[in-house]
This record gives C-alpha cells, structure tokens and sequence, in this order.
C-alpha cells in the first residue's frame, strides 16, 4: 500500500508553526471537554471563525481543529469522573462507572485508566484511519454523481437509525438542513431561491452563521436550565498512579471498545455518544459477570473512553475519502474546509496530500500530546470544573459575537445567529438534535447538484440510480441499515412479552 | 429547577411543533413552485429538489404529529423569563456594538447575563470589566481581529 501521504503528511505536521498550532489545539480541545455541557461540536463552532480570520493555510486549520476534537474527547472523561456531569455527549458513559469509582476514592487511577484506554483508541483508530482512507478513497474514484447521490442517501439512512431515539425528529432535522442549503443562488439555472430579494441571502446562510446560531446561542439558554442541579467536584486523593493489574484488566475492554468505536465513527454521521454507548452495552454484556458495571467497574471506564476517541478518528475516513462527515463534528469540519473552497472528496487525496497527510499526521502527534497533558497535567484541566457559569457561559456569547462579526462585519449577521439561536433552542426543546441539521446543510448541496448532474447524464431517466453495481450495493446497505434496529427492538420486545407472559403464568401457579 | 408541566402537556407542545413544521413544509413548497428562471442546462430545474423536500418535511411531520414523544419539559415563569434574557442581551450587545463600541456593548452583555446566571452585581460588574478587556487584548492584539471602537465616541 502506497504511503507516501503520510510522510508528506508529517512533514506538514512537524513545521514549528504547525506543532504549536496542535498542541493550543490539544490544551483548547481538552479544556472545552472538561467544561461541562461544551463539547467539541460546540468548540469547534466556536474557534472556527477566529481560525478562519487568522488567515491560516486550510491544513493549518485543519490541524487546530482536529487537534481540538481529540483533545475534546480526552477532556470530556474528567467532568465525567470528577463531577458526573459528561463533558460532552460522548462522556455519558464514562460517568456511568467513572464517578462511583471517585466516589470511592479512586478518582485519581479512574483518570489514569481512563486517559491511557483514550490513548490506546485514539491511536487505533488513527492506525485505521491512516489504512482505510486511501483504500475507501480508491474505491470512490470509481463514484459517478449517481453513486454520489445514492452514498447521501445511504448516509441519511444511516443516521436516521442510529442517531438518537426518535428517528423522525432526526430525519425532520435532516430536512431542514437540507432545505437552508438551498437557500440563495442556484449554480445551474442561475435563479435566486428563497432569497426574497434580500442581497444579504443571495450566497445563502452562512456556515458560520448557522453553526454558532444552532451550537452555541441554544447552548447558553439550556445551560441556565440546567445549571449545577446539586452536584460536587470529587478531589482527587489517595493513589494517582494506576495499578499495573487494573490496566491489565482492563486491556480487553479497552481494545473492544476501540474497535467497536472505530467502526461506528466510519458510519456516516454517527459520533462518539454513539459509540460509546454501543461499547458500553457490550462491554457489559461480555465481561459484567459479577454485576459490578455501574458500582465503579474500571472495564465500563476503559470501554467507551476507548472507543469515543476511537470514534473520532473513524469519523475522519468518510469525511476525508467521501466527503461524507462521520460524525457531527466532522461536519462542522467539513463546512470549515468548503470555507476555503476545497471541495472534499476521493479527488483530495491525490489533489491535496499535504492537506489530507498533514491532518493525519498531525493526529498522530496529537495523541502523544494529549496523553502527555493528560496524565501528569491532568489536574490543571480538572481546575476548569471550579469556573462558574456566570464567567462561562457570557465568555461564550462573547465569543459567538466576535465570532460573527469578524468573518462578516455586519451586525445584520449576528442578528441572523440570534434567530437561528432561539429556533435552535425551541427545536432542542422539543427533542430535536442539532447535528442532522448541520449534516443536512454541508450534505444539500453536494447532493443536489450530484442528482440532478446525474439525470442530466442519463437524459431524465431516472434509472441511473439504480443502474451500476455500486448503486444498488448502497441502496441495499441504506434499506438495511434502516430498518434492522426496527425489526431488532421488533424481537425484544416479542421476547419482553414472552417473558413477562411467563412471569404472570408463574405468579398465578403460585397464587 | 425544572418545572414539568406534565406528559399532556409537552404532547401538546409536540402537537404544535408538528404543526408548525407542516406550515413551514407548505410555505416553503409554496415558494419552491414560484422560484424563476428561464433555462437550466439540467432536467430537473432549479424547482425539483426543494419540492420533493417539501414534501418530504410535510410527510415527516405527520409521522411526528401523529406519534408525539412528550419527554421534554419547558421553563416557566421567572426561568422562561430568564432564558428569553439571553438573547435580548445579546440582541442589545449587536445593536449598541457599531454605536458604541465594542468595549461597552460587550460590558452590558456580560454584567447582564453573568446576573442571569446568578452572579452579584459586585461580581457581575467587576467580571464584566474585566472580560471586556481581557478578550479586546487578545483579539485586538494577540489575534488582529478588527473590533469597532464606536461612531458615536468618534474612536
């Protein structure tokens, strides 16, 4: 297999201004995970603008904010353990074992298993990472635009069945992401569309605009709903070392947890509260012989602390190969990278290598970093969890509007963030996740302009969908994936009944 | 903290949230069928897409209308109060920041929702001040990001 990206890639990495930039990346990433409720979609969102004004050279950003994501998924297990508030979505699961072990008084060698099963997943998955792009991107070449329409179909589907619990408001999230997409100049007919006659829309939404709005306006109106509702930080005493028996212990879960993660992350738009959620169930399911998962078990810590940083690094290959972003804040990436007016896709791979090595590279310099920070420094960054929200959250909004303001300088723009803000609020209120929106922008036009590319091929037939071999492989994945988890909870709960059917039978023999 | 308003009531909220949502599907189908242009070098046209979206945002929201999920709870009173604060200071830091400068807009902002979220006047104003100038030095100076001084101060 031809390597040789990634030694472009490293050469890329390595420049002095580059390595500084992933290490602020690393300490910003871990410093938005451990705060809690801020998350790497919503860092990210926030950095993106000053990155973007900064002037740096798109690998440069590129380098920040996957240095961010990964950091961010290291950062979110210490509120997880310290505080049982997750740093972020991917966290939950830490906190399910990870505080009772605090709790315990353990908190120091729970930080310590913790931070090395990241390193472990992180590293994994970059491995994967560094295999699988170039293969995958070498299968995409073969990609028309019909294939390209049916992999956004496929990836809606996908997304639909595994994000969240309620399907339909994932997907009604999809819609509106793809309808602000179509806001503004049409490339092909040249019409204007649902600009109403606004100059200002004439380009559509802002990426920006749009991301800040939905991530982080909405983010400090939740924050004051749920604000410290009678938790405590744990200090950490005692040991900080972890035991060599417990990392042994834990080495299976933490290689399961990584693998599991790195498949999931791959998946279009399935992130790491995914992953670690699904890693956790397993984990559970294949070592909890004893009933100790949940009281404090270093195996249901290690499982999705593996895989969310796992996951993060999967997420990169569709991102990078596809265009397709594997996780929601893979999106946000790829939003930023359009920004610069690269179009993503197989052709990035032989178009840009120094952009697409250098932000692998730059991910494998990352992890040693952060396992760096995050084992010996790691109590600076839980120092974080003493910031109140009357410094926090006005830090955000200050942020927010600067943001803004200086990629477009114009009020007009920041009051358009506020709409999108409070609709975002009112959508999350309801249950809605913000991500499938922000998939359903990056994907529209990619996967209009791909449709209507490929009837114009084919003269308005419509079955060149159906017509090549990687097509209908796609539709078939994209039916299955949609309706397995349907007929899989079918199963359980027909067993569910059986059960309690059989419950009542004997209850009834007894009375 | 939270107040409930009990499972019929969020299905309600549901309800209203389905419906809002097959309005906007109609609105936006509406203005697709109106979208002008004269040629397209595709078969499909410039109209297609957003109305098949259309469409498919309305059938979506009839699925959720008729399966509302209930589970979220909404704030009341002095919270729902609270929550609306947010962005009426932010609202007031956009429209005071070319005016007046970025210096006091973001002041206000920051007094105001830092008493939002519980901190005294002493510590809200003091923070306020003081992330004011903290974040113009490293914009201004560490980032080069161009901040208005405000017309009316003639800076």
């Amino acid at each position: 297999m031809d390597l040789s990206y990634l030694w472009t890639g490293f050469a890329v990495a390595l420049t002095p201004t580059n390595l500084l930039i992933g290490f602020i990346g690393c300490f910003l990433g871990t410093l938005i995970g451990a705060l809690p409720a801020i998350g790497p979609i919503n860092g990210i969102a926030l950095l993106l603008p000053i990155a973007y004004t900064l002037g740096l050279p798109a690998e440069s950003t590129m380098i920040l904010l996957a240095a961010i994501y990964s950091g961010a998924e290291y950062g979110g297990r210490i509120s997880s353990i310290l505080l049982n508030v997750p740093g972020d979505a991917g966290a939950v699961m830490t906190a399910l074992d990870g505080n009772p072990l605090a709790r315990q008084g353990r908190a120091g060698e729970a930080l310590m298993i913790s931070g090395l099963s990241s390193f472990v997943g992180g590293i994994i998955g970059v491995i994967g990472l560094t295999f699988f792009a170039p293969m995958l991107s070498g299968l995409a070449i073969g990609f028309g635009p019909a294939e390209y329409f049916v992999l956004m179909i496929f990836a809606f589907a996908t997304l639909g069945s595994m994000v969240g619990d309620q399907p339909v408001k994932t997907l009604i999230g999809c819609v509106i992401g793809l309808m602000l997409a179509t806001v503004g100049l049409d490339a092909t007919s040249g019409a204007y569309r649902f600009t109403f006659n606004e100059p200002e829309l004439g380009d559509g939404i802002e990426f920006v605009v749009l991301v800040i709005g939905l991530f982080s306006i909405s983010e400090a109106m939740l924050m004051l709903e749920h604000q410290a509702s009678g938790g405590s930080i744990i200090k950490v005493t005692g040991r900080t070392l972890a035991r060599w028996a417990d990392i042994v212990f834990c080495t299976g879960a933490t290689l399961r947890g990584s693998i599991i993660g790195f498949v999931v992350g791959v998946l279009p738009g399935t992130g790491a509260s995914v992953s670690s959620a699904v890693s956790y169930t397993t984990e559970k399911r294949i070592s909890d012989r004893e009933g100790t998962f949940g009281k404090g078990d270093m195996r249901g810590l290690a499982s999705p602390e593996a895989a969310n940083n796992s996951t993060a690094m999967g997420a990169f290959v569709p991102m990078l190969t596809l265009g397709v972003p594997g996780s929601g804040t893979t999106a946000v990436m790829l939003g930023a990278l359009m920004l610069y007016n690269i179009q993503p896709g197989p052709q990035l791979f032989t178009e840009r290598p120094e952009l697409v090595g250098g932000l692998i590279a730059s991910l494998y310099v990352g992890n040693v970093l952060l396992l760096i920070l995050n084992l010996p420094f790691v109590g600076i960054f839980s120092r974080v969890l003493l910031l109140p929200n009357w410094i926090l959250v006005p830090g955000i909004l200050v942020l927010s509007v600067v943001g803004v303001y200086s990629t477009h300088a114009s009020v007009l723009a920041i009051l358009m963030m506020l709409g999108i803000g409070v609709v975002g609020w009112l959508l999350r209120k309801l249950g809605f996740d913000m991500a499938p929106i922000i998939l359903g922008f990056v994907l529209g036009r990619v996967m209009e302009v791909n449709l209507r590319n490929a009837l114009a091929i084919s003269g308005g037939e419509i079955g060149i969908l159906f017509s090549s071999t990687i097509s209908i492989v796609l539709w078939i994945m994209a039916i299955a994936i949609a309706v397995l988890p349907y007929l899989i909870s079918r199963r359980a709960k027909a067993r569910a009944a059986r059960a309690q059917a059989e419950l009542q039978g004997r209850a009834s023999q007894a009375g | 903290m939270t107040t409930s308003t009990g499972p019929r009531a969020s299905t309600r909220s549901d309800r209203i949230g389905a419906i809002v949502l097959l309005v906007l599907a109609l609105l936006y189908g509406l203005e697709a069928s109106r979208i002008a242009y004269s040629f397209s070098s595709d078969p499909l046209g410039p109209r297609v897409f957003p109305l098949a979206l259309a469409g498919l945002l309305a059938l979506l929201s009839l699925i959720y209308l008729m399966r509302p999920s209930g589970a979220e709870s909404w704030p009341r009173g002095r919270l729902l109060a609270a929550s609306l604060a947010i962005p009426a200071l932010v609202l007031a830091a956009a429209l005071l920041l070319e005016p007046l400068g970025f210096a006091i807009a973001i002041t206000v902002m920051v007094v105001g929702v830092g008493r939002i979220f519980g901190a005294s006047w002493r510590a809200a104003l003091i923070g306020g001040v003081a992330q004011a100038a903290l974040w113009f030095v490293i914009f201004r100076y560490l980032l080069d990001v161009y901040l208005p001084g405000g017309s009316l101060l003639g800076l």
